[in-house]
């Protein structure tokens, strides 16, 4: 029996919105979710700008101090044990649940499996480790390792619903999640699990997100309107994000027969390494184009058959290009030519939870029937010649979609979806 | 060195609280009684104000919001702790009060009167600054 995956369950905290339909809006119109931020209240700082989540207020270390929107209720005993980005993970799989119409005993049944990704709180972690020093190491918060390590949103999220298949995070930086989606697929196909919930989930905080600012990595444009301009000649570094996105993955047959909303058909992935350099990609893309052509072998598609590719393009000099020139050896080369668009111009980087944000795109614009475009793309950078990137959001329904991301150490992992025939 | 400490003839000596435990960081979601028995346990050393503060941070800390908080009420069989929620707990002590207690002192704490009794004695162990 060839075992098959469908989406069936959406759910988004992200700096273009707190829900779907929120999020659907941003896609459409390019309504980006970058503003501006005064990190730590230091004005000296260069990176002015950040994708920030609205509607939350997760400044403080205590859980007592937090503020998140209506209409989600939770206990001390959850509260407890989560980071920041704990939180908007709860909220993202909340919906997702809902939007999937599970009921929670669905999830404790061994069939349902949990994949996780976050780099974990480097602000907890450094509160936490600060009161410690302070105390000489004699005491310490005893929910501080639960909250605040990586790992830390499949611990808590596992025990909050009493998920009891298969539970694990993955930690490969900005490709995190999308290897967290790729073997969930492998569990479905193989018939270990037949539900799996991926959450990829990080903070925009100090502590997060300006180390990428050491390693000139962060985009210093003030302005939020263009400071993430992926694949744009102007581009000059990301701009850091944060939020949650939960994705629900079900062996298509179950899903059917218990009338689950269907969003998209996850076909295969692929996965390939640069073995080329801890932080940057390879100049030429060869990881990444390695891991396009075999997540197309694994779905059994075509490079002409792929309509859309949502790219990762974070809006770095050295990244965007090796991309680029990926997508020319495996698209062009072959005499294809889909559109192609970074979303990451709207929402910023949110590091581990991208992949699993940008599948949840491709699988809004498969089941919609639009495909999202480039923001603020306004000179193309020359790498790109050749490649169909969309200015705008177009109505047009793809059939398939392959979403790219990339990590540090050259990880490289790639998805393709597909409308599901209902 | 912290101010000299102004003990009640009746009471028994109390160690002084260091006084950068503050009722603006740990105790600003409490009902402001509590803080002022805080204060008070810190000023003076007043026994009475530390059982005010443990019966407080028992019912914020305890997960079965409703049960009745007794002197004889089981942290565990009663008011439905675990046992991260009473290392919890007895963090929030520990930071407030600027005390360590061992796992064997929390083990010999089975009742919302014996967490008073130990907290007094803790105190009142606690050398003087």
């Amino acid at each position: 029996m060839n075992r098959t995956a469908v989406v069936t369950g959406l759910g988004f905290i992200t700096s273009i919105g707190n829900d779907r339909a929120a999020v659907t809006r941003s896609l459409r119109t390019l309504t980006p979710g970058i503003a501006r931020i005064e990190f730590l209240g230091n004005p000296t700082l260069g990176v002015k700008v950040a994708g920030t989540i609205k509607e939350f207020a997760v400044d403080s270390p205590s859980w007592r101090d937090w503020r998140w929107p209506a209409g989600y209720e939770f206990a001390r005993e959850t509260l407890r044990s989560l980071s920041p980005h704990g939180l908007y993970a709860l909220c993202a799989t909340e919906q997702a649940i809902a939007d999937a119409g599970l009921a929670r005993e669905a999830l404790t049944d061994g069939g349902t499996g949990l994949y996780c990704a976050s780099a974990g709180s480097a602000f907890l972690l450094h509160h936490n480790l600060t009161q410690m020093h302070a105390a000489r190491f004699e005491r310490g918060n005893p929910m501080g390792v639960v909250a605040s390590i990586a790992g830390t949103l499949n611990f808590n999220l596992a025990a909050h619903y009493g998920i009891r298949g298969a539970v694990g995070g993955f930690a490969a930086a900005c490709a995190s999640s999308s290897h967290a989606l790729g073997c969930a697929l492998d569990d479905i196909r193989i018939g270990r699990q037949t539900r799996m919930l991926i959450v990829g989930a990080e903070e925009v905080n100090a502590e997060t997100t300006l180390p990428f600012a050491a390693m000139r990595a962060l985009s210093t444009n003030p302005d939020p309107a263009t400071a993430s301009r992926p694949f744009d000649q102007a581009r000059d570094g990301f701009v850091g994000a944060g939020g949650a996105v939960c994705l629900v993955l079900e062996e298509a047959e179950t899903a059917r027969h218990r009338g689950a909303p269907i969003y998209a058909e996850f076909s295969g992935w692929g996965q390939a390494a640069d073995g080329y350099n801890v932080a940057v990609s390879h100049p030429e893309g060869t990881g990444l184009a390695s891991a396009m052509r075999r997540a197309l072998s694994d779905a059994g598609v075509a490079p002409a058959e792929i309509d859309y590719v949502n790219a990762h393009a974070t809006s770095t000099p050295a990244g965007d290009r090796s991309e680029a020139l990926a997508l020319r050896t495996v698209f062009t080369a072959a005499g294809a030519r889909p559109r192609v668009s970074s979303t990451k111009g709207l929402t910023g980087h949110p590091l581990s939870m991208a992949g699993v944000m940008e599948a949840a795109f491709c699988a809004l614009a498969l089941r919609d029937g639009f495909i999202p475009g480039n923001a603020n793309l306004t000179q193309p950078d020359e790498a790109c010649a050749g490649l169909d990137l969309l200015r705008a959001t177009v109505d047009a329904a793809p059939r398939l979609v392959l979403n790219n991301s990339s990590g540090f150490g050259g990880s490289n992992v790639c998805h393709v979806f597909q409308r599901a025939e209902n | 060195m912290s101010a000299p400490v102004s003990v009640p003839p009746s009471a028994p000596v109390v160690a002084p609280i260091s006084p950068h435990a503050a009722v603006e960081t740990l105790l600003r979601h409490f009902p402001e009684e509590v803080r002022v028995a805080y204060v008070r346990l810190r000023d003076t050393g007043d026994p009475a104000a530390a059982d005010t503060l443990v019966l407080a941070i028992v019912a914020d800390h305890m997960p079965r919001s409703e049960a009745a908080l007794t002197d004889s009420a089981e942290l565990i069989a009663d008011l439905g702790f675990d046992s991260v929620a009473i290392a919890e707990m007895v963090f929030f002590l520990e930071d407030l009060l600027q005390v360590n207690v061992s796992n064997a002192e929390i083990l010999r704490v089975r009742t919302v009167g014996d967490l008073r009794a130990f907290v007094r004695l803790k105190l009142a162990s606690v050398p003087r600054a």
